[in-house]
């Protein structure tokens, strides 16, 4: 099975070929709601940040920008700026260009107000659709893929059955060069000296360790102790008996492959294999960590039935849950029942859901893209909103 | 006819209900190509553990291949394996490797 994606000019390849719309405050969200409806194949990523942080999360937040405009899934980008947020749109802008992407600025204060500022930047994005629509898909090899992964609404099948099987597609898609990230902190606490082992160097290991402490302690400041809010009582009704019980079952999402290296949030890895980032669990946050970090496919594992995508990173809802695969079929895209109940081994079933995310990097639509379900995202900040 | 169990590493000492079982009923699971059955001491519901050997009070309980906690009784083959003989082991430590109190 080979990988059919759109080349970027920095030899990065993409599964979608969007024009993204991302406003450098969520002030202007709507200004790139209103484009997006009007000019085909554009995608609005609306969030709520870029003003009134801390300067370190400024800085997450500018980063996670030029980043998510750097994915290779967009073929060029509108940025959309108010004119007195925090964030510095030329810095976005510059950061973007940087991948020689076509990448173009309008700001609300400067064309003086909404209504002209939709116009022009219409104007600019459809020229850019335009352009975009010119590329063609070629073939590439598959260590071009890059996948991210997260497990939500999660139940007992799925440490049992869809965690595994993305395990399997991380040693094989790892084995073929590609690059896997994966990350959920809150998820992985508990787990984490199982992935330190993991880790080729054991620096990045601490570095785990040290993540899982970080969140913790942020936890502490507000008076919680994040380990009991971790641990549900629909979890221990469920059948989980301890944390450490619940991270396990998270972390075989990468099943035994060694870890390369650490990322912080948002943060493109340097070379391919499985990558741990420090990203939260909550999905909205987590899929936009993973789309800046180069992610062009999103393995989604699932219990019950997670609906959510990202604006510009397609997600493969992957389920062992019999019951939900039934009552949830529109939102559920591969049924993976078969692992749980052990009719098919865990290698068939790997390669089978494998070469079904190739088909997606290759353009079949996942269940949250056809639904119009991926227009939510946000960016991680650390600190206080001022 | 035996209801299923799910062996995850042939290292675990506990299996999953893949079936709500009744105390007294058989339940079957998968190692290494081989069929064993267990029979469960007390009532299991769905998505619970089972013990698959004797657990000496202070052992490991493993799954995933790893400990995810240590037996707070004496647990029996076949027993129920929940919070009520587990303890979870789990503790955040600091740089120096000291516990994080709360």
């Amino acid at each position: 099975m080979k990988f059919y994606g759109y080349l970027r000019p920095d030899g990065k390849a993409g599964a979608r070929n969007y024009v993204a719309l991302i406003p450098t405050t969520g002030c202007v969200n709507v200004v790139c709601y209103q484009i997006e409806k009007m000019i085909r194949d554009t995608k609005a990523l609306p969030h709520h940040q870029g003003c009134l942080h801390p300067s370190k999360d400024t800085e997450q937040v500018t980063k996670t920008l030029i980043n998510l405009g750097k994915n290779p899934n967009v073929a060029a980008v509108l940025l959309v700026g108010l004119g007195c947020e925090m964030v510095l749109c030329e810095e976005v802008l510059s950061g973007i260009r940087k991948s020689e992407k076509p990448v173009d600025l309008v700001r609300v204060h400067e064309v003086g107000g909404m209504l002209d500022t939709i116009n022009k930047g219409a104007k600019i994005a459809a020229d850019m659709v335009l352009q975009a629509s010119a590329i063609r898909r070629e073939e590439f090899g598959l260590e071009k893929l890059c996948f991210g992964t997260k497990c939500g609404s999660s139940d007992t099948t799925s440490g049992l059955s869809s965690n595994l099987v993305v395990g399997e597609i991380c040693k094989i898609m790892t084995n073929h060069g590609g690059t896997f990230l994966q990350g959920e902190i809150c998820d992985i606490m508990g787990g984490e000296y199982a992935l330190k082992r993991l880790c080729v160097d054991q620096v990045q290991g601490e570095k785990i360790v040290d993540f899982v402490r970080d969140l913790y302690l942020r936890g502490l400041a507000m008076g919680a102790d994040v380990r009991g809010s971790q641990m549900t009582a629909g979890n221990v009704a469920g059948g989980l008996t301890t944390l450490v019980e619940k991270a396990l079952g998270a972390n075989t999402k990468g099943g035994e492959v060694p870890i390369q290296s650490t990322l912080e949030y948002g943060e493109i890895p340097k070379g391919p294999g499985r990558h741990i980032m420090n990203i939260p669990g909550h999905g909205f946050e987590n899929l936009t960590g993973l789309a800046a970090g180069g992610a062009i496919v999103h393995l989604f594992t699932t219990g019950r039935g997670a609906p959510n995508g990202n604006p510009i990173l397609p997600a493969i809802k992957i389920c062992g849950n019999q019951k939900t695969n039934a009552t949830m079929k529109e939102h559920i895209d591969v049924d993976v029942a078969s692992i749980t109940y052990e009719t098919e081994t865990l290698e068939a079933a790997g390669q089978r859901v494998y070469e079904y995310a190739i088909g997606v990097a290759n353009g079949t639509m996942t269940r949250a893209e056809i639904l119009n379900f991926d227009g939510t995202m946000e960016i991680l900040i650390n600190g206080p909103v001022i | 006819m035996p209801k299923l169990a799910k062996l995850i590493n042939d290292k675990d000492n506990v299996v999953t209900a893949l079936a709500d079982v009744a105390a007294g009923e058989e339940v079957k699971l998968r190692s290494k190509g081989k069929e064993i059955a267990y029979k469960c001491n007390q009532d299991i519901p769905f998505g619970h553990k089972i013990a698959i050997e004797y657990i000496k009070k202070g052992d490991k309980i493993v799954k995933y291949g790893e400990p995810i906690g240590s037996a707070s009784q004496d647990i029996k083959k076949g027993d129920w394996v929940h919070t009520h003989n587990v303890k979870d082991d789990y503790i955040v430590l600091d740089k120096d490797g000291k516990p994080l109190t709360w």
